[in-house]
């Protein structure tokens, strides 16, 4: 399959040799059915996306929402100085990489282990039951599930309560999970694998689907045994969405989400919770200063950029399949 | 084209009798999802069981997956809202024009960014890619959006969410999966784009078109954002999760208000947070909970591509 | 073939839908003036002309939400008024983040006739959303009646009043029988066991908690909570303020004689509240799950009947303190769990945590630079101030929710109060006018003497308690709970938390980085070792010292001394 569309891209670029304007425009021609498909997107995607980025420009003035354009103070790089200007922002650059980071490895390792594990089973009904069970937790808001989360680390939750019975901790010294800083990423990585441990699963099932099933029944031929079979087939076969999705969620690093942070939050773990949304809710929203915020949205978007751009690139060189 | 899509699932293949490994592999792996199941059962059960409690009892916490103190209050707040049934409408109509645009719009553009000799291709694909990363700030979305003449308008929750990039990038990867054999056969007989699209791309996606077709529908079933900035004060317009947010914060409201007159039976019947946010809760997921099992079918079997390997 | 059909129709609704949004993109751009500036959409014929029985609908927008969105002449009291007037308005209440949607109106610079914004109000003054309202007040005899000795306060900066706040004391101070405010919560059979004992300093309340914990040993006893949960923090940060003897003016104390603004987090009053935490801690008394519990969990904790005390406000802890009265009237046993309110301070002298009568004056109603007939607006408010109107829209219809008996008391019968109840209130409107009008302050009086609010009026307090909670007030030798505290000194800044802070002000600055540094550090010097508290309370006061604690002060002693200025 790699092969088949290496050779096409090979092929495509040696037709493209005697570059040009002229050669573009014969080969949109050429295309226009394809050109039809796309352009009225492309269209669509400026008038919603790009159109609005003026807005960028507030981050530059005081910015006063009744005001034209032209009437607006402008400051230059004062909310950029105000939201980089002290140790503060190292912290809380560093939460959110951290955050995310340990989301987004393991999002990807339970996922793609779930999927596996769906995928080795044999009845058709007890498989569906457990992705429709393990998929529910994503309908609750973040303030419900926080709520349980909140109490099952209470001093006299579960956690606590079978870590005395099993004679771990004296009853008395019951731990304050949400109370120690180091613990936070853990709580909230955890927290939000169990959320949307099945939801992140869907993309994976979906693509197994698609693998042809005479590959198992030539790599059993063989005598492959269940995990090289896994191994061998099934993650092959869904390696390029995944390599795909990686390199979206790389860029996807400065959004580490908002909510479970605000709410798991407390004055004892501040140091390893607030991330870069709660430094800009505070700052910047709560005090009216939206400038604020759309400083930080480009400076998140500007970091996002370069770090799909690394990520993209590795990928090319790797040989893999990649967004462009 | 026959010879696509036949349906075999990997079980139907014959297998060796199960050996001890594979034997002792499927005992701890079902072991291992039931307990999964029972952690991500909980919360659910839980909420279904604040749902069901009476909201004044729920305050004193300590309920886990049965009702302390049985009632259907909770419920009858929320219905009792004549509002809510119109939203639910709303909600509907949102959910399935929603998925429908999305997923086709979404297929079409992925099929072309997907033809390698496409010349624009690069370009499309960055153009889109960028924009899951850029965010031009609540305000200018806001004037935007009045701009382009959706404000108070159904279609704002159609036209800003019609491509997603992720949905777009996820089918893209799919049909680049496809054995380019197929397409060129498309191609050799003679079938323009337009064709290769509908009547290979397409049917061959499916698995992966239900992925999105869901993924849109819970986002539209879920979006309220856009309700509160852009359709507000236009009740006819409301969607159901906007119209549970409003009960929810006036829940809380209630809740303290009943209790300033000290009226004891208004105040044993009264509605708190608590409750209605457990109540809707319900509402709002059920739905959702009971679409999956539909589209599951989509990519639990599979389709396969027959008889075109190699 | 179903594949077939279904991409049918995907088509087929691809091209609807364009259709579709094209003709809707004309009528949006041509519909959306008319429906959204709140042009009289029930108006007859003709034009808004000087008969006033014109029928006519202003747009109004709530920034709390607290009742459904509707039409106020769908109530009962919305239609009498509407019957007077003929101005209705159709409220809609804010559901998502307030500062977005007031960002959202002021950049469209399209406002609903009239604005409550709650805590956005700064956002939209700023933005110069509302109109001057100095001329239609002059011709507003009630207006002017009720808000005339507040008039020099509501100006702004400019001079001119851009909006009207909801609490102006009206005749005499009648106090709340109810502990809404402030109070050091202890359970009732604490009390009783020991004899009822007259408490006045916090070490004497911690002493009657530890010994009763002490002799129930077994009943796995919580002594003390302290509610921290985000922006409930105050309620533990507040103490040494009220330890020290001063109400609830939030980050500062304001002193009797200079009216010097002092903050205290850095005082004695502070460091001894904490110490007093840190020990009751390490003697196991103090729940050290309240650093993080949440406000449900810190609810759940209070209706448990395990929390032996606590600090808080009444209107934040009333969902629990109900529940337990609730569960007393049903059962006399019950009242044991039942929490008493009790005034304390440093060193037992004059407590201040009623509320003095006050003039919240960063919040308010105005009306905003799209509304298209002031005056209307003005006259129905000054319409609603009537006394008359002021007891429909507090009291009711006489008859139907109060009676009146033969010395001209109100009060309400024991069915009037079952009658009322959450549908009631929505149905009838008390909900939808109990704020966010123009309107008497809680706390006035009648020109006939009764109280202005209902819960306000000792016959129906009095009706509302139970045979115990008699006699402990009996035992306390009070009528009702408030007299326990002592009576407010007048302090006519007050609340000096609702001074109106400029946007991104060194000020808003100031208290956004104090509730940082004290949210991180106050944990810290709670649940440490006794030993290390001193070495913590240093850490804090560096960190602590970084902000401009001197700049804060002097500029509230400005803002104090100017609403003296202004009040006099």
């Amino acid at each position: 399959m790699e092969s088949n569309i290496k050779s096409a891209t090979s092929s495509m670029t040696s037709n493209q040799k005697p570059t040009g304007l002229k050669l573009f425009f014969k080969k949109l021609v050429q295309q226009r059915i394809l050109v039809l498909m796309s352009v009225p997107f492309l269209i669509w995607l400026f008038l919603f996306k790009y159109l609005p980025l003026w807005g960028w420009t507030t981050a530059f003035q005081k910015y006063r929402p009744n005001k034209s354009f032209s009437e607006q103070e402008w400051i230059g790089f004062d909310q950029f100085k105000f939201l980089f200007h002290d140790d503060r922002f190292i912290r809380v650059l560093r939460n959110t990489l951290a955050q995310s980071g340990i989301n987004l490895v393991l999002g990807f390792i339970t996922a793609i282990t779930l999927a596996l594990l769906l995928n080795e089973l044999r009845g058709i009904l007890f498989k569906r039951v457990v992705q429709t069970v393990t998929y529910m937790p994503h309908f609750l808001s973040w303030v419900v599930a926080a709520g349980i989360i909140q109490a099952t680390l209470a001093p006299d939750g579960i956690i606590n309560v079978l870590m005395i019975k099993l004679g771990m901790i004296e009853k008395g010294q019951e731990l304050l999970f949400l109370g120690i800083p180091k613990d936070f990423w853990t709580i909230l990585g955890l927290g939000t694998v169990w959320k949307d441990l099945g939801w992140n699963t869907i993309v994976y099932l979906a693509a197994m689907a698609t693998i042809d099933p005479s590959q198992y029944e030539a790599a059993e031929m063989d005598g492959a045994g269940r995990f090289r079979r896994m191994w061998n087939v099934t993650l092959p076969g869904i390696k390029s969405v995944i390599v795909v999705l990686l390199i979206l969620n790389i860029g996807n690093l400065m959004e580490s989400g908002f909510e479970a942070q605000y709410l798991l939050k407390n004055g004892m773990n501040i140091d390893y919770s607030e991330n870069i949304d709660i430094f800009v809710l505070t700052y910047g929203i709560n005090q009216s200063n939206f400038s604020l915020a759309v400083a930080a949205g480009m400076f998140k978007s500007l970091v996002s950029i370069v770090l799909l751009f690394i990520a993209n690139g590795i990928a090319k060189r790797a040989g893999e399949s990649r967004l462009f | 084209m026959a010879n696509l899509a036949t349906g075999t699932a990997p079980k139907k293949l014959v297998r060796r009798n199960a050996s001890l490994g594979d034997r002792i592999f499927n005992t701890l792996n079902i072991t291992f999802l039931c307990l999964l199941m029972l952690v991500t059962l909980y919360p659910f059960l839980n909420t279904l069981a604040l749902s069901f409690n009476r909201a004044m009892d729920s305050i004193r916490g300590g309920i886990y997956i049965w009702p302390r103190d049985f009632s259907i209050e909770n419920y009858k707040y929320v219905f009792n809202q004549s509002t809510i049934f119109h939203a639910t409408l709303i909600s509907v109509l949102r959910l399935v024009i929603g998925s429908i645009t999305t997923v086709f719009c979404s297929a079409m553009v992925a099929y072309t960014i997907s033809r390698q000799d496409f010349v624009l291709r690069k370009f499309i694909t960055i153009a889109f890619v960028l924009t899951a990363y850029i965010n031009p700030g609540l305000i200018p979305n806001y004037l935007n959006i009045r701009d382009l003449g959706l404000v108070d308008s159904f279609w704002v929750y159609i036209w800003p969410g019609l491509i997603g990039v992720f949905n777009l990038i996820l089918i893209r990867s799919f049909i680049d999966g496809l054995p380019e054999s197929i397409l060129e056969s498309g191609r050799i007989d003679g079938a323009g784009d337009f064709r290769t699209f509908f009547n290979i791309v397409l049917p061959l996606c499916l698995p992966v078109l239900a992925t999105v077709a869901l993924f849109t529908a819970v986002y539209q079933w879920n979006s309220w954002l856009d309700v509160f900035l852009y359709n507000s004060s236009n009740i006819n317009l409301s969607t159901l999760q906007y119209e549970l947010q409003k009960i929810l914060q006036n829940s809380s409201a209630a809740s303290s208000a009943s209790s300033a007159f000290s009226n004891p039976d208004a105040a044993a019947n009264a509605v708190t947070p608590i409750a209605v946010r457990a109540t809707m809760t319900i509402v709002a997921s059920v739905p959702m909970i009971l679409m999956y099992p539909f589209l599951q079918k989509y990519f639990v079997k599979g389709m396969t591509v027959g008889g075109v390997k190699g | 073939m179903a594949k077939k059909l279904l991409l049918t129709c995907m088509a087929a609704i691809l091209v609807f839908t364009a259709a579709c949004s094209k003709d809707n993109k004309n009528n949006g751009n041509t519909a959306a003036p008319s429906t959204v500036d709140g042009s009289p959409s029930t108006s007859e014929s003709a034009p808004a002309s000087e008969t006033p029985k014109d029928k006519v609908t202003f747009t109004f927008f709530n920034g709390v939400a607290n009742a459904p969105d509707a039409n106020m002449n769908e109530t009962t009291i919305g239609k009498i008024l509407e019957d007077q007037t003929g101005v209705n308005f159709k409220m809609e209440h804010l559901v998502g983040d307030l500062k977005a949607k007031v960002g959202t109106m002021i950049a469209s610079n399209n406002y609903p006739d009239v604005i409550d914004p709650d805590d956005g109000i700064a956002q939209l003054l700023d933005a110069g959303a509302f109109i001057d309202l100095t001329d239609l007040i002059n011709k507003s005899p009630n207006v002017k009646r009720v808000y005339g000795p507040y008039l020099n306060q509501m100006k702004a900066a400019d001079g001119k009043i851009y909006f009207i706040p909801f609490s102006s004391q009206v005749g005499d101070y009648t106090p709340d029988p109810e502990i809404n405010q402030g109070a050091f919560w202890i359970q009732r059979r604490v009390l009783k066991e020991a004899g009822y004992p007259k408490i006045k300093t916090l070490d004497e309340y911690t002493k009657l908690i530890e010994d009763f914990v002490a002799k129930h040993k077994d009943e796995n006893l919580t002594g003390l909570v302290s509610l921290t949960h985000d922006w409930r923090f105050f309620s533990t940060s507040n103490v040494p303020m009220h330890l020290d003897g001063y109400p609830n003016d939030g980050n500062v104390e304001v002193d009797m004689t200079t009216f010097e603004a002092k903050t205290y987090y850095t005082t004695d009053s502070t460091k001894r509240w904490l110490q007093k935490l840190n020990d009751l801690n390490s003697k196991g008394l103090f729940d050290k799950a309240s650093f993080v519990d949440n406000f449900d969990q810190y609810i759940a904790k209070l209706s448990s009947k395990k929390v032996v005390g606590f600090f808080d406000y009444g209107w934040q802890s009333a969902n629990a303190r109900n529940l337990l009265k609730d569960a007393a009237r049903q059962d006399p046993t019950q009242d044991d769990f039942v929490y008493f309110p009790m005034p304390l301070t440093w060193d037992g002298s004059k407590d201040q945590l009623l509320d003095p009568p006050g003039f919240v004056m960063n919040r308010g109603i105005g009306i905003s630079t799209s509304a298209k007939d002031p005056e209307r607006i003005m006259a129905y408010w000054d319409n609603l101030l009537k006394e008359e109107n002021q007891i429909l829209k507090s009291w009711g219809i006489k008859g139907e929710t109060y009676e009146v008996d033969d010395k001209g008391r109100f009060y309400r019968t024991a069915e009037q109060i079952k009658k009322i109840d959450e549908p009631f209130n929505l149905k009838f409107g008390f909900r939808y006018y109990n704020w966010d009008w123009p309107q008497y302050g809680t706390n006035s009086t009648l020109t006939d003497g009764n109280a202005f609010a209902p819960g306000y009026q000792p016959e129906v307090f009095q009706m509302n308690l139970t045979d115990a909670d008699k006699s402990i007030l009996d035992k306390y030798g009070v009528k009702t709970y408030s007299e326990l505290f002592a009576a407010p000194d007048n302090r006519p800044w007050y609340p000096a938390w609702g001074i109106p802070k400029p946007q991104g002000s060194p000020e808003q600055i100031w208290e956004t980085t104090k509730d940082e540094v004290t949210k991180k550090y106050y944990p810290k010097l709670v649940l440490a070792k006794p030993a290390e508290f001193d070495k913590i309370w240093d850490q804090y006061l560096a960190a602590f010292g970084k902000l401009d604690t001197a700049g804060y002060e002097k500029w509230y002693t400005e803002q104090i001394k100017a609403a003296i200025e202004a009040a006099k």
